[in-house]
């Protein structure tokens, strides 16, 4: 049955696209700051992910926790010294300088590892399940399942702990926050390595499905915007829906229109949300 | 001071910058090669680039080229236009004006290759594209313009006559082309030559460039059960493609993928999956010619590309020295650099090479040559057509 | 504002003889690129600086423009009247395009005419038909004689494109539109109340911002003869202006040229000996000027010459 392979195709799709897409929904909603350095921290993540396993035998699945901790760290450090020199400047700053920032991290990546693709071939190969006309190949299901858990743990993190709380806090209102006793400044730096964690963690999922390559970054941050627009800024579960409403409807698409067409057909998705629904599915009025 | 009066300062600044000239040697010959050294095209430069100095290289060796009586040698100089066609353009323009070379080596591919052909058409300066093949490219009807792959119905019409001859039970092809103007128009040419055979075309879309998931559209092929399979793009797509026509069980007769096969890395990073894709290509290293260029036969050519290399010479390579050995041979009987001399030679190249026999029709375009097919089989590409110089025969059947 | 007209007459007069002085194709090629760029800085002057609408639609304007013109080339249509018929395009469209989108504000804004151009792309790329699709379309290739008076030919077209951009953004910051426009911009609420039609004044400035990028993108496919996609359709047609305005100084009249030129001359500069890191380089750049530099070089210039916003 085509439209169930399709539509198998488009979940599996959904639960990474989600994945890459919570850290920066997270970034942007309590920042309001449009983080251009997600996808390539995201491709990073993947090169690290491709050295750690061809080099030293590291498995992918093992290398998300370090990748993740170290780019915490980073993202901790960026925000701090950089981006929160900037954090009430208009948007346009905002965007600019996240944009400069993203385009030294390219390039850099560019000049190290060159543009060729990479691929992280996993031996031996996970296979492929088939249930009756289905194919279901074995790493993208793992990889779904991992990147939804991973976002799960995020939800865990932001509704469980304390430093979750004043982020959730901080996103509602910071001046209340910050009356509150809240270090707001602090807040953002852990968000915003929180966001830089989910992409780098993101990174080894998708290196063991797709191409890595510094050209994929803007592909990557492309899936990212998609998904909170759809799915709504502000909540760990509107990322999911976005993420999952993404994938099916890219899978779709791309057999009513072509596969050329799917990725349009998802940006005039975009688009039309924009105009007619710009809090998404799920979203609480985010920052305009 | 003014701020407005810095810019102005500054623009003027930048002005002469870029116009400053360079001093040159009179007595080298001196041939542009304007590639995407950076960006994402950056691999395929470095293919050009060996085939154009291990010519140089040769050339110099034996003195340097006789011009008219005298020797001169060849210098090859660079410019990177970044993958990106209007830097190309500008590129070559910088090229011929700032850096006064005499000739011009083609740009990466058909897009660029057009693109640049009109800033040596407007100059006179004679060019060779080394990796052009699309008829689109050489229909301005400019009289510079060169080029070395035979147009792309070469590469479709025998492998479609052997698949028609060997396995008359394959009634059903799907293509799937990325939309670029090389491979999608090869798929168009394979289109036209599957309705000749009356090979039913169940499958014809696009992928868009930069495409990371082709799951959808295999899925779509799947359901169509075709028997034969026809892909087009670069390394990484097709790379991609192969690994997720396995993920999905993708099953077919023939499977044929062009251009990447023809390149080790292909087989490298595609492993046992590799086995039984077929491909076509302007050259192969296991083409048997005897040539009056200055490598002599193919067999010699490998021979010095693998000292120097060590690796087998690919296509794109291997026409990046031919392009050379050709200005070589044309500037030798024009006996002079004078750009319109030369051009007037390459037109009349009626010659025997490594490459094959190259004679060009009067677009500028190579219309001697007769590309081999090839299949991998058991990790290496072996020749199944034309009968003259085959290896092995074509295998059906792929997983 | 006497001292702008003169200042400005002088700059326009003293490009204008560039052709005479440095006749060279290669010189003027870079010439034509900076004023080209000029015309999109200036351009985006209109919605970006003005308005305070951070649009990233430049590209999608200049790609149309630039299409337009080419077919309407290849239908037949003289080559100054294609770039006039494309300018006038890429304003009605901007005028459609307006009404769905100024309605959105910042992030929001910024995204969707981002995608825009993606979208606009695509369709492009999808009507092999019309446009060629991803085989890039040819335009007849313009007979002018010599290789320098073809260069001098787009150079003087370029500067009179960018002459007429330059008289529209100084006209308009000192008519009631411009001071609309300034007041949207501190608080779009309050200008409305006390009469602003904000969505008209919106709306102008946006069709503003896109005429002239779409002459200059039917000039710039006249003058590669030669467009694909993803040529036209470049982000970085987007990006790299607002860069240019932001060094020069936003909402400033001579803010662009400013920032163009500085940034063209840096980036040939940098091309030329830093192949592989120019991106790179760009992006430190980028960064430095949003930092340090916010207000662009000409907050630097003294408070009485009056050059600043």
């Amino acid at each position: 049955m085509l439209w169930l392979q399709v539509l198998a195709n488009g979940l599996m799709l959904g639960g990474l696209y989600a994945c890459i897409a919570a850290g920066f929904s997270l970034v942007w909603g309590v920042l309001n700051v449009i983080n251009i350095l997600h996808g390539s921290l995201i491709v990073l993540g993947g090169y690290l992910a491709y050295f750690g396993y061809t080099l030293w035998g590291i498995h992918p699945f093992a290398s998300i926790p370090l990748i993740g901790a170290l780019f915490f760290v980073l993202g901790y450090l960026v925000q701090a010294s950089v981006i929160n020199r900037m954090i009430a400047a208009p948007v346009l700053l905002t965007l600019t300088l996240t944009f400069g920032l993203d385009l030294m991290l390219n390039n850099a990546m560019l000049v190290a590892f060159k543009a060729d693709f990479r691929r992280l071939t996993l031996e031996p190969p996970l296979g492929t399940l088939e249930l009756g006309e289905l194919s279901l190949p074995v790493d993208r299901m793992l990889a779904m399942v991992l990147a939804i858990a991973l976002t799960g743990l995020l939800y865990l993190v932001l509704s469980r702990s304390r430093i979750g709380r004043a982020i959730v806090a901080v996103r509602m209102d910071r001046w209340a926050a910050a009356l509150m006793g809240v270090n707001v400044n602090r807040i953002y730096a852990i968000t915003f390595g929180l966001g830089a964690l989910m992409a780098g963690a993101s990174g080894p999922l998708l290196a063991m499905i797709f191409p890595i390559s510094p050209l994929t970054s803007s592909a990557y941050l492309g899936k990212a915007f998609v998904v909170c627009v759809l799915g709504g800024l502000g909540s760990v579960p509107a990322v999911i829906v976005g993420g999952i409403v993404l994938g099916v409807v890219e899978s779709l698409a791309s057999v009513w229109f072509g596969s050329e067409h799917a990725i349009t057909v998802s940006f005039v998705l975009l688009i039309g949300f924009l105009i007619f629904k710009p809090t998404g599915l799920l979203g609480k009025k985010g920052f305009e | 001071m003014n701020k407005f009066f810095i810019g102005a300062m500054l623009t003027a600044a930048g002005l002469v910058a870029a116009s400053g000239a360079v001093a040159q040697d009179a007595q080298t010959i001196r041939i542009g090669a304007p590639l995407p050294i950076t960006g994402p095209l950056a691999p395929e430069a470095v293919k050009q680039q060996r085939g154009y100095d291990l010519w140089a290289e040769m050339a110099n060796k034996a003195g340097g080229i006789n011009v008219g009586g005298k020797r001169m040698k060849v210098e090859i100089v660079y410019a990177d236009y970044q993958s990106n066609t209007p830097r190309a353009v500008q590129t070559a323009e910088k090229l011929i004006t700032q850096d006064k070379v005499q000739f011009l080596f083609g740009p990466y591919g058909s897009g660029a290759a057009k693109a640049a052909s009109s800033v040596s058409e407007k100059y006179k300066v004679p060019m060779i594209a080394a990796t052009a093949s699309s008829s689109q490219v050489y229909d301005q009807g400019y009289k510079y313009l060169f080029g070395t792959f035979t147009p792309n119905d070469t590469l479709t019409e025998p492998i479609a006559e052997l698949v028609k001859t060997m396995a008359p039970g394959v009634t059903r092809v799907a293509i799937l082309a990325r939309n670029d103007l090389f491979p999608l128009a090869i798929a168009q040419e394979m289109e036209k030559s599957a309705a000749k055979r009356n090979i039913k075309v169940v499958f014809f879309e696009k992928y868009a460039i930069g495409t990371l998931d082709h799951a959808s559209a295999l899925s779509q092929i799947k359901a169509q059960s075709p028997h034969w399979i026809f892909a087009t793009g670069y390394t990484n797509d097709l790379v991609l493609m192969r690994k997720q026509m396995a993920d999905l069980g993708l099953k077919g007769q023939v499977l044929t993928m062009i251009a990447a096969p023809a390149y080790q890395e292909f087989i490298d990073a595609v492993g046992k999956q590799s086995d039984n894709i077929s491909s076509a290509s302007w050259w192969h290293p296991a083409v048997r010619y005897k040539g009056k260029d200055i490598f002599g036969s193919t067999e010699n050519f490998v021979k010095l590309f693998r000292a120097k290399y060590k690796s087998d010479p690919d296509y794109v390579e291997a026409s990046g020295a031919v392009s050379g050995a050709l200005f070589q041979m044309a500037i030798e009987r024009a006996g002079s650099l004078d750009g319109t001399k030369v051009r007037d030679e390459l037109a009349k190249t009626n010659e025997e090479t490594f490459w094959g026999p190259v004679r060009f029709g009067p677009t500028g375009q190579i219309n001697s040559l007769e590309p081999p097919v090839f299949q991998i089989q058991a990790g290496k590409p072996i020749i199944v057509h034309p009968k003259a110089i085959a290896q092995g025969a074509l295998r059906l059947g792929v997983k | 504002m006497k001292f702008h007209i003169i200042a400005a007459a002088t700059l326009f007069a003293l490009l204008a003889a560039v052709p005479s002085f440095l006749g060279d194709a290669y010189s003027l090629r870079i010439g034509t690129t900076m004023l080209m760029y000029g015309i999109l800085a200036m351009s985006w002057n209109f919605i970006g600086g003005m308005a305070g609408y951070p649009s990233f639609a430049t590209a999608a304007f200049f790609g149309l423009g630039a299409y337009a013109g080419a077919v309407l080339q290849k239908l037949g249509l003289p080559m100054i009247a294609s770039w006039m018929a494309a300018g006038l395009f890429a304003f009605v469209f901007a005028g459609i395009l307006g009404m769905a989108l100024l309605r959105l504000r910042g992030h929001y804004f910024a995204i969707a005419s981002l995608v825009v151009a993606e979208v606009i792309r695509e369709a492009v790329n999808s009507a092999t038909d019309l446009t060629g699709g991803g085989m890039g379309l040819n335009l007849p290739v313009p007979q002018m004689g010599s290789i320098e008076a073809q260069a001098a030919y787009f150079f003087n077209a370029m500067l009179l494109i960018s002459a007429a951009t330059f008289i529209a953004l100084f006209v308009t910051s000192r008519s009631k539109l411009g001071f609309g426009l300034r007041c949207i911009q501190q608080n779009e609420a309050a200008a409305d109340m006390i009469g602003i039609n904000a969505t008209l004044y919106k709306t102008a400035a946006f069709m503003l911002s896109a005429v002239f990028v779409g002459v200059a993108g039917a000039a710039y496919a006249s003058w590669v003869h030669y467009i694909e996609p993803p040529d036209v359709f470049d982000t970085l047609y987007s990006v790299k202006p607002i860069v240019m305005v932001l060094l020069g100084g936003v909402g400033s009249v001579f803010g662009p040229i400013l920032g163009a030129a500085a940034y063209l001359a840096l980036e040939e500069l940098v091309w030329r000996n830093y192949l592989s890191i120019h991106t790179g380089v760009l992006g430190l750049l980028i960064v430095l000027l949003v930092l340090f530099l916010p207000r662009g070089l000409l907050s630097l210039a003294p408070r009485r010459w009056g050059m600043a916003p």
